[in-house]
């Protein structure tokens, strides 16, 4: 068994486990962080891209807005290319309550949000899409946030500064040391198959809506409230501005501009199980019908997909629905708590002040650690700010600068090839859906329909090149990380050619695992959502990879991976896999 | 006035115009674009899996004769020995006549099994005769030959998935300057650079350097489009070794040459194709379709026609739309049609579920004349008739039958709208 | 450039399924990388352009030609050609127009100059040392053929001082720049048939119908002219008039395309639009009604029939071809080429001559295929007559130019009513 020795354990890769990372690296604490998947694969992956003005929870959390304005400032610095400056608008509809509108004003200058009242016509010029029948607009400074390159940038930064950053390698047992004390984890590496101990003074629970569970495995109790928020993606960029419904917080009562499209969110739905989530029909009658009042029409549009992100709210005692919990961050000092020293667990906040609860979570852990370093994250940026707020164009603007069209591996996202192999050499690619996260793969109308095929075919032949060429030692997947820049992940122009690293390429799977698992992955975002243009879409993609292809007969049609299981269970309740054998 | 309009350029619609203009009939095309034929393979699969994907089909003509007591609602059982076989020659002669011969495994009646552009065995009843020699009942090793710069082709991944199925194969990359100048290139532009000999015989000789004695070389499917006869000939001549194009993703390159050869042969028939019309509307008197109104500028385009026959393509092809209450409808004439109740009970949870998805059956009954029928099982128009991906009963996909549907309901569906 | 509702051109790229169908048929794309083709420069690059911010991400969207072939082929509905215009549209709202579009916007204005004075304007323009000028300081291609100012005055001024028929039944003429001011012959053979067939004709206060401007992005400008025209023709349909063209161009564009490019409908574009007839479809419906004259003389001769991709963006059928072959006589072969390769003002620009060179050069074949015997070619648009003319160094002609021939109207060779 391999041992690791380090101060601070983080688990858990999503925005909050990465923001620790990072802070205590900068604090010059040796600090180890496991994802038991791929980073993002959590909720940090899965919600609707908002960078907050607070403006949501104005009036019923003020503390959680005054905490939202704070760090919305501070990521558009520190994260800056992360960041699309959308602006966003509070509409009222005449639906809306009568008062609601004035007590909004009213408390965004309290807290000091910016916000100011817009005439109708000059809102519609701007977002003509927009309820015509709205009553009053407010424009405050939201912002769009692409979760999955803050997630990686921070990880970075947090690599830069001396941290490990170690995916796939999830925690089996927190490890105890008789009754009053954890003292690190056992982790098992996904890739090898193998068990690691990891031992730590001071470890931070950071796994979100599995943070319950893994508190379990020191026979702590820690009762997540997950409450599933359900979210659709529209086709493309019908709204450019953040567009949220003037009144208290409500299912169905946002729009985010994100990248190439547009996420009609959320419900708000107590779950038992954080891992596998189901997306009711319910669910999307409501949020359509929801989104016909802030985008009239937008029910008739074609969406590409739907998820549910699990967020991991906690309140003490609490048992009612998970609209009304409250979203506060909570840090959870099991040594205060439960007589366990250790061990911190910190749930709740939201997306857009991940930052300040790394901030307050190590500022607790140094206590214990007798560490007196402040924090300095606020001031510190993450590599790749030099780019600039994100800007929608810049891909395609990129591609044509560097006469990248025959690169393009994914032609609804602009991937090029390089793009690809870069983020396949950078860490242990188990599924398509790893380098979905990291280059947009597949995330566009076709939904992986032509580059599924195009990525496999290019990973095989990564594979061969690696066999055949002279194998050097197996180098720690931290120091290849160093090597390629990640901030510039998303960018055609700084992939202009792939690395030649002779180091060994972490691919886990072969390539038509990788085909079978990614296309099974897109499914399952798909269904709940499939009816229309996306159907005839998806009936393109079946005509390919079953009648061109044949891949479901292709050669180890039955292996499987550790992703597939996940991808199988279906994402709508209701199928028709109950009528067995088909014929109709 | 016209006697027959089909709507629809893809496959079906284009053999049910060539059987009613071959027998003497005056008939159009109309379409709102082109059709699925640019998507697929541009073999002929006539039935490679049933009723499931665990079920391969090696004799696909004596499994649809069993098909009626499975599915007896199912195209394939509502036509007999006789069409079917009369469908098959006649596309086998017609093939020939445009300069595109097709034909069948060497032992009557099998399927053949080529291999797909990943490298996996796909079933097919007749090859385009630049794809038979792919053949994987022969043992003869391959050369799998894609050009470095070519997004749409991967030897690696199709040698090795051969490989492991017991078949010898190694891959190679030829430069695509070869070919073209060009970096940003589709199949079909490659197609028609290999048209010019000049290009031709320079490809052709760095193909033989490749090559082992033995070997017969795969090629993604880009050998020549208006010349395609000349330069496959030509290839295999100088590199004197046996050469199969392998299909790649779309657009497909001998799906196009089909589609422009029975294209060509219409127009040498008189029959018109039109694309670009999109209908919108039709007006009928009882049961009869006097006319149907086609999108245009400035005002609809009225057509009139005695008969009208329906060649749409279904969910792929538009002929049938849904929405997300679940309403599924016929885009044309509002036919009545089978498909599941709700939403609910479309999909089966796995992508690649054997049985297929329940919502891709769903599309338009009609009787053993091929005219669409209510839930009663009257006719619902005298003079209208469907054929194509658009019936109801089966999946054209998870069966690996879409030509066959296409070719053998177009020519009965003609036939039977052809008469008096 | 926003998306102002859910009818606008940029909401079609929703239709789109990445097929490559369009790609396949796309006629510039296959002669230049410069264009990376109508899918990725239409629907799939509309997705990085739909923000409202002025800055315009990528330009090679500038080698569309608008020929809309994309269009035809295209089965989803997507409007490739609308979008890729507003993307033109909104990269010349960020960087402002180049001084040679701007002219040629402007060719109404320089029309109307050269006509003062045309053969001094003949002179000094179409000579070698001035198209050379040309080229160098504005980018207008030496050797495109931009016509010459009409010798024998505008259309206009002709129709003014000549005798007119006086009748109950009346007719609007919308003439275009191109017959005022280049080809008044065309409008003369227009206005003979119309007063053969009793009716008067009507020539309205009109302007440019923008066409030139909507091609080169210069949309302010051009809903200037829409809405002018708007006013001046409106109440003639009103008064159930209908008004007919013999350009093509100029009628899609006062039917459809400026109002869908534009964003512009309310009542008024709808009136406008549907009182808005191409002549050869007008007369066409005139014979359907069993009310045209058929009374031709016998037109011996083989006569190509280019058909312009904006007669065929009308999706009209071919009613040129419908009237047409109603002449004894006369061997009308209809063609399959894509585009003249002209394209508006496209093959006119120096950066893109040569590819609208390439892009006619099948047309050219199609032509010369004809033989020597046939010593004219015919086409809807003025643009295609002027390439094929320059392409192939044949006599160009306007289907009514063949019609009023036919009617004993007209001269085609001396390009001249008959007198008496």
């Amino acid at each position: 068994m391999k041992f690791i020795e380090t101060q601070i354990l983080v688990i858990g890769g999503g925005a909050t486990g990465t923001g620790i990372a990072w802070d205590a690296a900068l604090r010059g604490l040796r600090v180890v962080l496991v994802e038991k998947r791929d980073l993002t694969h959590g909720t940090t992956g899965r919600y609707h891209g908002l960078l907050h003005s607070g403006g949501r929870y104005v009036v019923k959390d003020p503390h959680s807005a005054s905490e939202c304005i704070a760090e919305n400032r501070i990521l558009r610095k520190t994260h800056a290319h992360c960041i699309e400056d959308t602006g966003g608008f509070f509409v009222a509809t005449p639906e809306d309550d009568g008062d609601y509108p004035d007590q909004f004003r009213a408390a965004c200058q309290h807290i000091g949000i910016p916000c100011e009242e817009i005439s109708i016509a000059h809102a519609r010029k701007r977002e003509p899409l927009m309820n015509p029948r709205a009553a009053r607009v407010f424009g405050v400074p939201d912002g769009a946030a692409d979760s999955f390159q803050a997630t990686h940038s921070t990880a970075q930064a947090a690599r830069q500064a001396g941290a490990r950053i170690l995916n796939y390698h999830e925690v089996t047992q927190l490890l105890r040391d008789g009754d009053q004390r954890v003292v690190g984890a056992r982790v098992r590496d996904v890739a090898r198959g193998e068990d690691i101990e990891i031992r730590a003074p001071m470890t931070i629970n950071a796994a979100g809506a599995w943070a319950g569970l893994i508190a379990q495995t020191a026979g702590l109790r820690v009762d997540v409230i997950p409450g599933k928020g359900a979210m659709l993606a529209v086709n493309h960029r019908i709204v450019n501005t953040v567009l949220n419904r003037c009144k208290m917080p409500d299912d169905g009562d946002i729009i985010v501009p994100i990248h190439t499209v547009a996420v009609l969110g959320t419900t708000d739905e107590r779950v038992a199980d954080p891992e596998h989530l189901t997306i009711e029909p319910w669910e999307i009658e409501l949020l359509l019908r929801e989104g016909d009042q802030l985008v009239p029409g937008i029910s008739r549009a074609r969406f590409v997909r739907a998820w549910a992100g699990v967020r991991p709210l906690y309140q003490e005692h609490y048992n009612g629905a998970s609209r009304d919990a409250t979203r506060d961050l909570t840090l959870l000092d099991h040594h205060a708590r439960d007589g366990v020293a250790g061990l911190l667990t910190i749930l709740g906040g939201k997306w857009t002040t991940f930052r300040l609860m790394a901030e307050i979570t190590l500022n607790k852990a140094c206590e214990y650690l007798g560490a007196q370093k402040p924090c300095i994250t606020a001031h510190t940026v993450v590599p790749g700010v030099e780019h600039g707020h994100y800007w929608l164009g810049h891909r395609l603007h990129e591609v044509e600068e560097n006469h990248l069209q025959s690169e393009l591996i994914c032609e609804c996202e602009l991937v090029t090839r390089a793009m690809l192999e870069n983020a396949a050499r950078q860490h242990p690619t188990f599924s398509l859906d790893d380098l979905r996260r990291d280059v947009r793969l597949g995330m566009g109308p076709c939904q992986g329909g032509f580059c599924t095929y195009r990525a496999a075919g290019i990973l095989q032949s990564l594979v061969v090149s690696q066999q055949s060429s002279v194998s050097s030692e197996q180098s720690s997947v931290n120091s290849a990380a160093e090597e390629w820049n990640v901030a510039e992940m998303q960018s055609p122009a700084h992939n202009l050619q792939p690395p030649t690293s002779n180091l060994p390429l972490p691919i886990s799977n072969s390539p038509n695992l990788l085909l079978r698992d990614f296309l099974q992955e897109r499914w399952k975002g798909l269904l709940p959502i499939l009816w229309g243009r996306q159907l005839k879409q998806e009936r393109l993609d079946e005509l390919i990879y079953l009648g061109l292809m044949n891949a479901p007969h292709l050669p180890d049609a039955h292996a499987t991976s550790a992703m597939s299981e996940f991808y199988a269970r279906p994402g709508i309740a209701a199928t028709a896999d109950a009528d067995a054998g088909g014929a109709q | 006035m016209t006697e027959l309009v089909v709507i629809g350029a893809g496959l079906a619609g284009l053999i049910a115009a060539t059987r009613a203009a071959q027998a003497g009939h005056q008939v159009k095309i109309i379409a709102k674009g082109l059709g699925a034929t640019h998507w697929h393979a541009g073999s002929v699969d006539l039935l490679g899996y049933f009723p499931n994907e665990t079920v391969a089909i090696q004799r696909p003509l004596d499994a649809m004769r069993d098909i009626a007591r499975v599915q007896p609602q199912h195209p394939y059982a509502l036509l007999g020995d006789a069409q079917i076989g009369d469908a098959l020659k006649n596309f086998l002669a017609l093939a020939r006549a445009i300069g595109l011969p097709y034909s069948g495994a060497n032992q009557d009646g099998d399927n053949l099994w080529l291999p797909s552009p990943v490298g996996a065995a796909r079933p097919t009843f007749l090859a385009p005769r630049a794809q038979r020699a792919g053949e994987l009942s022969r043992t003869e090793p391959m050369l799998i030959v894609g050009l470095r710069g070519m997004r749409d082709f991967y030897p690696e991944l199709i040698a090795e998935n051969l490989g492991k199925q017991g078949h010898r194969a190694r891959a190679a990359f030829l430069p695509l300057d070869l070919i073209t100048d060009r970096r940003d290139i589709t199949t079909v532009q490659l197609a028609y650079a290999l048209d010019d000999p000049a290009r031709r015989e320079k490809f052709a000789s760095e193909l033989k350097k490749l090559a082992q004695s033995g070997e017969r070389i795969g090629l993604p499917a880009i050998l020549g489009m208006d010349a395609h006869a000349d330069t496959f000939d030509e290839l295999q001549a100088q590199t004197g070794a046996e050469i199969f194009e392998i299909p790649t993703l779309p657009p497909s390159v001998p799906g196009i040459r089909l589609t422009n050869a029975l294209r060509n042969h219409l127009r040498e028939l008189g029959a018109r194709v039109d694309v670009n019309m999109d209908v919108i509307a039709f007006h009928a008197e009882g049961a009869r379709v006097l006319w149907i109104e086609s999108e245009a500028s400035g005002r609809p385009l009225k057509h009139r026609a005695e008969k009208f026959l329906l060649a749409t393509g279904g969910i792929i092809g538009g002929g049938i739309n849904t929405d997300h209450t679940g309403k599924i409808w016929e885009t044309i004439f509002g036919l009545p049609l089978v498909a599941p109740r709700e939403r609910g009970q479309w999909f089966r949870a796995r992508f690649f579920d054997p049985a297929g998805h329940p919502i891709f059956r769903a599309g338009i009954p009609v009787n053993r004349e091929f005219q669409p029928i209510d839930a009663n099982g009257a006719r619902v128009f005298a003079n209208v008739w469907a054929a194509g991906g658009t019936l109801a009963h089966c999946d054209p996909i998870l069966e690996r039958a879409l030509e066959g549907i296409a070719i053998t309901t177009g020519s009965a569906a003609a036939c039977f709208a052809g008469r008096k | 450039m926003h998306t102002a509702s859910w009818h606008s051109v940029g909401m079609t790229l929703d239709e789109c399924i990445k097929c490559n169908i369009c790609t396949a048929y796309c006629p510039v794309a296959a002669v230049t990388e410069k264009f990376p083709g109508p899918k990725y420069a239409g629907p799939q690059a509309q997705r990085f352009r739909e923000s409202g911010q002025l800055k315009s991400p990528d330009l090679a969207v500038d080698y569309c030609s608008a020929c809309r072939v994309c269009n035809e082929v295209c089965p989803s509905g997507v409007k490739i050609a609308e979008i890729n215009a507003r993307a033109k549209a909104q990269i010349v709202a960020a960087r402002g127009i180049p001084l040679r579009n701007w002219f040629f916007g402007r060719n109404e204005i320089l029309g109307m100059i050269g006509n003062r004075a045309p053969q001094i304007a003949n002179l000094g323009f179409h000579n070698p040392f001035s198209r050379w000028m040309a080229e160098k300081i504005l980018g207008v291609a030496r050797h495109a053929p931009i016509p010459h100012w009409s010798t024998r005055g505008s259309f206009a001024s002709w129709f003014r001082r000549t005798p007119r028929l006086k009748s109950e039944n009346k007719v609007v003429y919308f003439h275009g720049c191109s017959t005022n001011y280049y080809e008044p012959e065309v409008g003369q053979a227009a206005v003979a048939v119309l007063e053969h067939l009793g009716y008067e004709v009507i020539v309205p206060p009109q302007n440019c119908c923008g066409l030139p401007m909507l091609n080169n992005g210069e949309f302010p400008a051009a809903e200037k002219l829409y809405r002018s025209n708007l006013a001046k023709l409106v109440p003639y349909a009103d008064r159930g008039y209908p008004i007919v063209g013999t350009s093509v161009s100029c009628v899609l564009v006062l039917r459809e395309e400026a109002s869908e490019m534009l964003d512009v409908e309310n009542d008024q574009t709808h009136r406008l639009g549907r009182a808005l007839w191409d002549l050869s479809e007008w007369l066409r419906d005139l014979h359907e009604q069993g009310k045209l004259d058929t009374n031709f003389r016998e037109l011996k001769m083989i006569l190509p029939y280019h058909v312009s991709c904006q007669a065929r963006a009308h999706r009209m059928g071919r009613p040129s071809l419908d009237v047409m072959t109603l002449i004894p006589g006369l061997d009308v072969r209809e063609g399959n080429a894509k585009c003249c390769g002209l394209a508006g003002t496209y093959g006119y620009k120096s950066e893109k001559y040569e590819i609208a060179m390439k892009v006619g050069a099948d047309a050219f074949r199609f032509v010369r295929a004809q033989g020597d015997a046939a010593r004219m070619v015919t086409s809807d648009s003025e643009i295609c007559r002027w390439q094929l003319q320059h392409g192939t160094q044949k006599l160009a002609r306007a289907p009514i130019e063949i019609l009023a021939a036919a009617y004993g109207l007209y001269d085609l060779d001396q390009r001249r009513l008959k007198a008496g």
